[in-house]
């Protein structure tokens, strides 16, 4: 056999490796004492209870998840796409402001995009209480700025020397500025926004699980009383949420020569931004922050947390991070390619379906049903739900590429697995790769959930030290969180650079 | 009658380690059409650039109605209007909508909002299309979507609808076929008149290749390594000069 090469292909492999020790930790700490419970929780997925008791539950709480949800997709793409225009290079070019203030908005962005919804949840509930609105806020700081650096990206492209000509003639600042981002921002919205609704749902039932309300609420106490049949009717309910959502925002094309139809959502985009502003304000002012008296408690309230113990966790979520990243770029290329046919296809998709859509603190659950909490397990509760993300777009992407090298090699008797391989995958293994190192990125931030649930890493200390108002501890846990996802977010930038 | 519009005095430009300009001086009189000649990469377009205010140049004075530039609000530089050898146009919006563009310095931000949600009138954009033989259905499609001289007669179109009396043209001909060369050579050099009224002749500049459209212009100037080697009425062109910077 040749020696092993180096190239996308195998590269997209290579990171399955993590199982060798993944595979000996979740070996030792295997245990049968949950394995019916484990089987009744596959069953109940083929027999969810449905009574009328139920659907009204259903119907309420997915009332207030589409709420939460839509209001924060609402709120966080506007003025996402607000910050990603003070955010972009053109802005700072039209107005003459000096690069050092393009540098500090970006950095900020940064710093608030590394910590995740979920960490802004449980950081709000414990200082205002558990509250609505917490939900819409939580979601929001993170979203406004992933979704401005997607907006920033994309208002890079503007080619400058039309903005030169534009200047040239001596046009308002204002004028030059609208007409230059007004298409980027209107195919941003349309390619990127409206997917991050799916996004702000996913993340809304999350939260629930945590006790902010919705969907997730329920999910987490029907798993905590043990009730699948019902955990699995608020699932499914969830999933028709997401498919149905899903093909209502595939139908909307925006025309923006309808005059009546951009009238209107100039309105909505006014409308949102007065509306979150006096909410917002309101919303301080209204609220005792009642375990959060002063900053002065971050500086008096002291910390037990050793150098040591605090290196070990930052470590331990790092591992946690490279482990669930290997199993979500390798596992789906691996099970796609070995499995090749038409029905073993069908079957792989329902599977990647449902861990999409069982929320990754469940999947660590059930797991944990059959294997002791460890480090590996919530690796793989992470990996798993990421895989089922990575293989959505392997799918899509195997699914409309040009077959013709592949049917050539078949036909001249090269096996149908190599055949794949070389001449379906290869193709796809540097875009698959590229969004790959895009998605590392979320895992990183991911990381806290499994480690709030499952005992591991700075996710845990976090739980800790906030039940114990330990703030400064916690404000040491959120700058070594926002570290790592920092310089992880800065490696793979690197990474995709060379991808593309 | 010797009013200077525009004045280059001493000009040079270095980029990096290059001498782009070399010590170049230019009085350009109103009315006077001037063509532009030089071989490709002689600094013509650069040369625009610096008359139009959009590079700085690294030494020299660029005085526009005998002040200098430096002193001169944005506003008065922008009296001038350029065709631009790359367009330069906003690729996403359609024609009309870049047509329209021309006319964002003398108009509010509603205007430019109006044009990009279609409400505003467009007669006047329209009425210059027209001149530049531009067919209504061409009038909303998007700019990556035209044919090179389509797209070479909507950046003529946004720079005629700003109704300049300077103007500054690098090979304003590209892409376009003999006939649609005649009609708007005419257009710029305002051999029509355009709005039937009598104002000051334009003052026109325009950099090209093609030495048989030259009848129309009083002034030749030869341009070469980023030096001026001629400058000189058309009438006394001569073989030798075009053997100078070519
Ligand atoms: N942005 C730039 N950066 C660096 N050098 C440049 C730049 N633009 C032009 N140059 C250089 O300046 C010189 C003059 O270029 P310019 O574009 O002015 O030539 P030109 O006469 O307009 O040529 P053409 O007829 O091909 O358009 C060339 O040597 C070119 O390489
Ligand atoms: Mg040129």
């Amino acid at each position: 056999m040749n020696k092993l090469k180096l190239n996308y292909t195998s590269l997209s492999f290579l990171p399955i490796l993590v199982c060798i020790p993944l595979g000996y930790q979740l070996i030792n700490n295997i245990h049968f004492g949950g394995f019916r419970l484990f089987q009744e929780f596959l069953i109940s997925a083929f027999n969810p209870k449905i009574d009328n008791e139920i659907i009204i539950t259903v119907i309420k709480r997915l009332n207030e998840t589409i709420l939460i949800g839509f209001f924060s997709w609402l709120v966080s793409i506007i003025f996402g796409a607000i910050f990603g225009i003070i955010s972009s290079n053109i802005f700072y070019k039209i107005f003459n402001i000096p690069n050092f203030f393009y540098s500090i908005i970006r950095f900020f962005l940064t710093i608030i995009r590394s910590i995740h919804e979920v960490v802004w949840g449980i950081i709000l509930m414990q200082i205002y209480g558990i509250n609505f609105s917490i939900g819409i806020i939580a979601i929001c700081i993170p979203y406004i700025a992933v979704n401005s650096k997607v907006f920033a990206e994309q208002l890079e492209t503007i080619d400058y020397k039309s903005f030169e000509s534009i200047n040239q003639i001596n046009a308002p600042k204002f004028s030059s500025l609208l007409s230059l981002i007004w298409h980027p921002i209107i195919n941003t919205f349309q390619n990127f926004g409206l997917y991050r609704l799916e996004c702000s749902i996913r993340s809304t039932v999350i939260l629930g699980l945590f006790g902010i309300g919705g969907i997730g609420t329920s999910i987490f106490l029907s798993f905590q009383t043990l009730s699948f049949r019902e955990l699995w009717t608020y699932l499914w309910s969830l999933a028709i949420l997401i498919i149905f959502s899903g093909l209502i925002l595939k139908k909307i094309k925006f025309n923006t020569t309808n005059k009546i139809l951009s009238i209107f959502f100039i309105a909505v985009f006014f409308i949102t931004i007065l509306f979150s502003f006096s909410y917002f304000l309101y919303f301080i002012f209204n609220n005792n922050s009642e375990n959060f008296n002063s900053v002065s408690s971050l500086f008096k309230s002291s910390s037990d947390l050793g150098l040591f113990d605090f290196l070990k966790l930052i470590l331990e979520t790092i591992i946690l991070s490279l482990l669930s990243t290997g199993i979500a770029i390798s596992l789906p290329p691996l099970v796609i390619g070995i499995f090749n046919n038409n029905s073993s296809k069908i079957f792989i998709k329902i599977f990647a379906f449902l861990l999409r859509l069982i929320p990754t603190p469940v999947i660590l659950l059930t797991l944990l049903t059959f294997n002791n909490p460890s480090l590996s397990l919530a690796a793989l509760s992470l990996g798993l739900h990421n895989a089922g993300i990575t293989s959505k777009l392997l799918f899509t992407n195997l699914d409309s590429q040009d077959k013709r090298n592949y049917i050539a090699m078949k036909s001249l008797g090269i096996s149908k697995k190599t055949s794949w391989l070389l001449g379906l995958f290869s193709q796809q293994a540097k875009s698959y790769l590229a969004y790959c190192a895009y998605r590392s990125d979320i895992i990183i931030r991911e990381t806290a959930i499994v480690g709030i649930i499952g005992s591991i890493g700075l996710g845990w200390q976090l739980q800790e030290s906030l039940s114990s108002f330990a703030w400064q501890e916690v404000t040491i846990v959120l700058i070594a969180y926002s570290s790592i996802a920092i310089v992880g977010e800065l490696i793979n930038g690197k990474i995709k650079n060379s991808l593309t | 009658m010797n009013n200077t519009v525009l004045e280059l005095e001493n000009i040079s430009y270095k980029y990096k380690n290059d001498l782009i300009l070399n010590k170049i001086n230019l009085k350009i009189n109103a009315g006077e059409k001037i063509a532009l000649l030089g071989k490709s990469g002689s600094g013509k377009t650069t040369l625009i650039s610096v008359l139009n205010g959009t590079i700085k140049p690294t030494q020299g004075e660029v005085k526009l109605f005998n002040e200098s530039f430096e002193e001169l609000d944005r506003k008065q530089k922008s009296k001038i209007t350029t065709i631009w050898q790359d367009l330069r146009l906003i690729e996403d919006l359609s024609a009309e909508q870049n047509v329209n563009c021309g006319l964002l310095a003398e108009n509010n931000f509603y205007f430019a909002f109006k044009n990009l949600l279609n409400i505003s009138s467009f007669k006047k954009a329209h009425k210059y299309m027209k001149l530049c033989r531009l067919h209504n259905s061409i009038y909303d499609k998007k700019i990556r979507k035209l044919s090179g001289g389509q797209k070479q007669r909507v950046a003529i179109a946004r720079s005629l609808i700003q109704e300049s009396n300077i103007l500054l043209a690098d090979e304003p001909f590209n892409n376009l076929d003999p006939k649609l060369i005649k009609t708007i050579k005419n257009l710029l050099l305002e051999n029509v008149d355009v709005n039937k009224t009598k104002k000051s002749p334009k003052t026109a500049l325009v950099a090209l290749h093609r030495l048989d459209l030259l009848n129309d212009f009083d002034k030749v100037i030869g341009i070469r390594d980023g030096k001026i080697f001629f400058n000189i009425k058309r009438d006394n062109l001569k073989k030798i000069h075009l053997e100078k910077i070519y």
